[in-house]
């Protein structure tokens, strides 16, 4: 096929994708360079605000406990990660199917409501707490220590490994490990020098992605980290907002191009991980059936491991949200029988702005979805079977904003919503929010669609042209309706992220524009406790609406 | 390297998945020096025979041994763990280790046999050397041509002496004209190394070419065990028949026996052939010759056909013609002689190369 690659509507998703993607960008880096807010007239050129952030102690705490915490992510995560997926993949071990959904559960739950979980359920007067407390007298644990947020971080990431390893495992043929078995190999050797070192590359890129991940980390230290004043970056970069009582977007720009600075990178590397590991895709051998091995007696003691972990980061946690739901108050001395109610509901349903976030959280998950699945499906089009050019222009647009955490892309369109002239009106519709998840999430939605897109050999598109059909008429009639129930799939898991989403809509929240994460945030810095219980419960049900359609419908929860 | 001294031993092996039984009651063995091919259509349980052996698929029962080491014994509840039988195997993808240079692809088995280093180095040079790779040692799988990974897969299955070589369609991935080349070497290879070698394949005259001995499988049964001159020249079911060479099929009813010759009658014409197997007056029966013995004639005689030229392929060095005789369609190599001028042709199938078969039970059904 002759790639016209200059084609009107190609070049106009291009150069619309560019601009929604550069815009929030530029605009944070040269603001990070002002010595005031942009829009005001007084500004000037300069490095105060970087000047300022560096001479601050907490700033450089703060970094310090972003790498404290997203290296003991990485040293938690990937053993755990890599040790499940062995299991999952590779064993006998019982009850697979189950673990394999439940595994995920961490992944599409709100950090936010995860934090929120922990606290109500192990905070100092958590419902686990207090229970250990009447048993061994004192509360053994401390969840908002530093070492307990890179804990709970990293018990919470296992997921992500898990993720790329089983794929690395899974994808690895059987001969090659056969092969290790009959030139004298026992198993546990196959294992070291074979299995290990092929799917090293995707440890690798699991290794570097949860580190990466480390420095996004918004709602767990926000949490977590306040009653001991434990900031990270992210926090920091929020908190900023309080530190000089004006409007300081100066410093909140230099901070978020600090980030930026260290996650860039990150991405490149993590690109650059995945090409490498391309070379060790060895000649496809027959997919003969894979060997489980047997772990006889040691099974119930990994089963036992894997129920351990799998309490700790998705019982404790939400089985605390639904009780805290169902509760007036809690604390020492409280009978359960006594407290429970159905208020804090009632309390969410007669806030006007409550029931619009509701509202708003699920139509951004259906119609907005279903748009950005859109949009996402207009990108990947424009790049599909492109070779050069513009395909590579694509390729680094879409990396930029997984660049950017959620918490300054939203930073950043709201100044673009405040200031650029014609979208004020804008400003207080939830398309704002909309259009700052779709840009956040852009990555995310075109890996979905292009292993779509992957599915389909290209001799049934080049069959078409030969027939004699143009290539809008080969998109509509060939690869559309190929591609037809991988869209569907993206949009049930696009759901599942809109719904999940708290941090981009924190600088968005507004009267009109409130969904169901930024608020969690607001109430949770105004101390509305039983409002967050109730509104976090009712956000893991939708969340739980889609991850029972999707399970429904058989769609894979990962590409 | 060493001539291995015991011989391979397969007893009456079966194995199945689930109701699928693939091997029903195969027994074979290989002496020392000897190159055993296993050859079958896919899903005769070729492949699973081999790899039976290699202790990669358990067998339900029988028994598997290599002189007094006993590999599998359905009865006696033994099975020997794959990497403890010792054995060398070819994968038919070659399997290699893509993180591994092909000189540490090679020298993977000796390590794990606690061999001296020194003496791993030399061991794996000579192999390299013997396979025509001693240049390539340092490189990776990926930056070797499909030859030179089959040659990388040959030499690490070899460098620890294995009793028994084990290759699963070791020339099925080379391209068509490669493949007549490496099978020419590697038949060579065998030879000058006195290997013993077990060897999967589909293609019967890669081995005829390859072994010494060819066990056709089919369905999981032994259909004929014998050398490739046996097969090729005395098969005696109609299944090994068609399946080793190309062949003329002549489908009809026996009229009448005369001493181990069975008078073969259809629609217009009538031959004497060879019988193969029980056959008596009115049954069914196929009638089976090799291309190359189907002969042209320049005239009506004995066990002569006349038959319409369709049309003739110039195949490079002989040209093939395709003859018509109702709704039968009839192949042999040669220059056509046209009977008067005309597009009819006579063609001579010799009594003793025209194979009589009785018909399989359902299609003599289906017949009657």
């Amino acid at each position: 096929m002759i790639a016209r690659s200059f084609s009107l509507p190609r070049t106009s998703v291009v150069a619309i994708t560019a601009l929604v993607v550069l815009t929030p960008l530029a605009l944070i880096f040269w603001q990070s360079f002002l010595n005031a807010p942009f829009f005001n007239p007084q500004r000037h050129i300069g490095v105060d605000a970087y000047a300022f952030i560096f001479a601050d102690a907490d700033f450089w705490s703060s970094l310090f406990n972003s790498i404290v915490i997203a290296a003991g992510m990485v040293l938690i995560a990937l053993p755990l990660g890599a040790a499940l997926a062995f299991l999952l993949t590779r064993t006998d071990l019982p009850g697979q199917r189950i673990i394999e959904v439940l595994v995920l559960i961490p992944v599409f739950v709100s950090p936010m409501v995860l934090a929120f979980g922990y606290v109500v359920s192990m905070g100092p007067v958590g419902f686990y707490s207090l229970w250990a407390k009447q048993i061994v007298g004192d509360v053994p644990w401390n969840v908002y220590s530093l070492t307990s947020i890179a804990v709970i971080a990293g018990l919470t990431h296992v997921p992500h490994v898990y993720l790329y390893s089983s794929a690395a495992l899974k994808s690895l043929g059987s001969d090659v490990e056969e092969a290790a078995r009959v030139v004298g190999a026992n198993p546990l050797k196959v294992a070291l020098n074979v299995s290990l070192p092929m799917t090293m590359p995707a440890l690798l890129y699991a290794g570097v992605l949860v580190f990466f991940l480390g420095f996004e980390l918004f709602g767990l230290p926000l949490v977590l980290g306040d009653p001991e004043g434990h900031l990270v970056l992210s926090t920091y970069l929020y908190k900023l907002t309080n530190k000089l009582g004006t409007p300081s977007y100066h410093l909140m720009a230099a901070v978020a191009v600090c980030i930026v600075a260290i996650t860039f990178p990150l991405v490149l590397l993590q690109r650059w991980l995945l090409k490498t590991a391309g070379k060790y895709v060895s000649v496809k051998g027959k997919a003969t059936r894979q060997k489980l091995l047997p772990l006889g007696a040691w099974k119930w003691l990994a089963l036992a491991i894997v129920a351990l972990w799998l309490i700790f980061t998705i019982v404790v946690p939400l089985s605390g949200i639904a009780l805290r739901a169902f509760v007036e108050q809690w604390g020492e001395g409280i009978k359960l029988g006594d407290v429970l109610t159905l208020a804090n509901f009632q309390q969410v349903f007669d806030q006007s702005d409550q029931v619009r976030a509701i509202i708003n959280t699920f139509l951004i998950g259906t119609i907005g979805g279903g748009l950005a699945v859109a949009c996402y499906t207009a990108i990947g089009l424009a790049g599909h079977r492109q070779q050069g050019g513009i395909a590579r222009v694509l390729d680094y647009l879409v990396l930029i904003p997984r660049a950017v955490p959620g918490l300054l892309a939203g930073l950043a369109f709201l100044w673009i919503f405040l200031f650029v002239p014609g979208l004020k009106e804008l400003r207080n519709t939830v398309f704002s929010v909309w259009l700052a998840y779709t840009v956040v999430w852009l990555a995310y939605g075109l890996r979905l669609i292009s292993s779509a897109l992957l599915q389909i050999g290209p001799e049934l598109e080049e069959a078409a042209s030969t027939a004699g059909a143009s290539r809008a008429q080969v998109m509509r009639e060939v690869t559309l309706p190929l591609i037809r129930f991988g869209l569907l799939a993206s949009w049930l898991l696009v759901f599942m992220i809109f719904e999940r989403e708290y941090s981009t809509g924190v600088y968005l929240l507004g009267q009109g524009t409130e969904v169901i994460g930024s608020m969690l945030v607001s109430l949770w810095g105004a101390g509305a406790i039983d409002q967050v219980a109730a509104l976090s419960l009712i956000n893991i049900a939708l969340v739980a609406v889609g991850l029972a359609a999707a399970l429904r419908f058989g769609v894979r929860l990962h590409e | 390297m060493n001539k291995p001294a015991s011989k391979l031993v397969v007893e009456d092996l079966h194995l199945q998945y689930g109701d699928n039984k693939i091997l029903q009651g195969v027994s074979m063995t290989l002496s020392p020096g000897e190159v055993v091919a296993l050859l079958g259509a896919s899903g005769s349980g070729k492949t699973t025979l081999l790899r039976s052996v290699a202790g990669l698929e358990q067998p339900s029962r029988g028994r598997i041994a290599i002189g007094d080491t006993v590999l599998y014994d359905g009865a006696g509840g033994i099975e020997m763990p794959v990497e403890k039988r010792n054995l060398g195997l070819v994968f038919q993808s070659y399997a290699l280790w893509p993180h591994r240079t092909v000189f540490n692809n090679v020298a993977y088995g000796l390590r794990l046999r606690d061999i001296p280093a020194s003496e791993i180095d030399s061991r794996v040079n000579q192999a390299l050397t013997n396979l025509g790779l001693s240049t390539l040692a340092a490189r990776l799988p990926h930056q070797l041509s499909g030859g030179q990974q089959q040659r990388v897969a040959i030499a690490r299955a070899l460098v620890y002496n294995p009793p028994v070589v084990l290759m699963d369609e070791p020339l099925s991935n080379l391209d068509a004209k490669l493949r007549e080349e490496a099978r020419a070497w590697l038949r060579e290879l065998i030879v000058r190394l006195g290997l013993s070698a077990l060897v999967v394949t589909h293609d019967q005259t890669e081995a005829m070419a390859m072994s010494d001995k060819i066990l056709l499988l089919n369905s999981g049964r032994i259909e004929q065990q014998g050398t490739p001159e046996d097969l090729y020249n005395r098969p005696q079911t109609q299944f090994t028949a068609e399946f080793m060479g190309s062949n003329n099929q002549l489908p009809g009813r026996v009229r009448e026996m005369a001493d181990g010759r069975a008078l073969l009658e259809g629609e217009g014409w009538r031959l004497w052939g060879t019988a193969r197997g029980a056959l008596k007056a009115g049954d069914a029966a196929t009638g089976i010759i090799r291309l190359e013995r189907t002969r042209i004639a320049n005239g009506a005689g004995d066990n002569r056909l006349r038959t319409e030229l369709v049309t003739g392929m110039f195949l490079g060095d002989r040209k093939e013609n395709l003859f018509k005789l109702g709704a039968m369609r009839l192949r042999c190599y040669g220059t056509p002689v046209p009977d008067a001028g005309g597009s009819d042709c006579y063609l001579e199938l010799p009594q003793d190369d025209f194979w009589v078969f009785a018909a399989p039970a359902t299609s003599a059904a289906a017949a009657a």
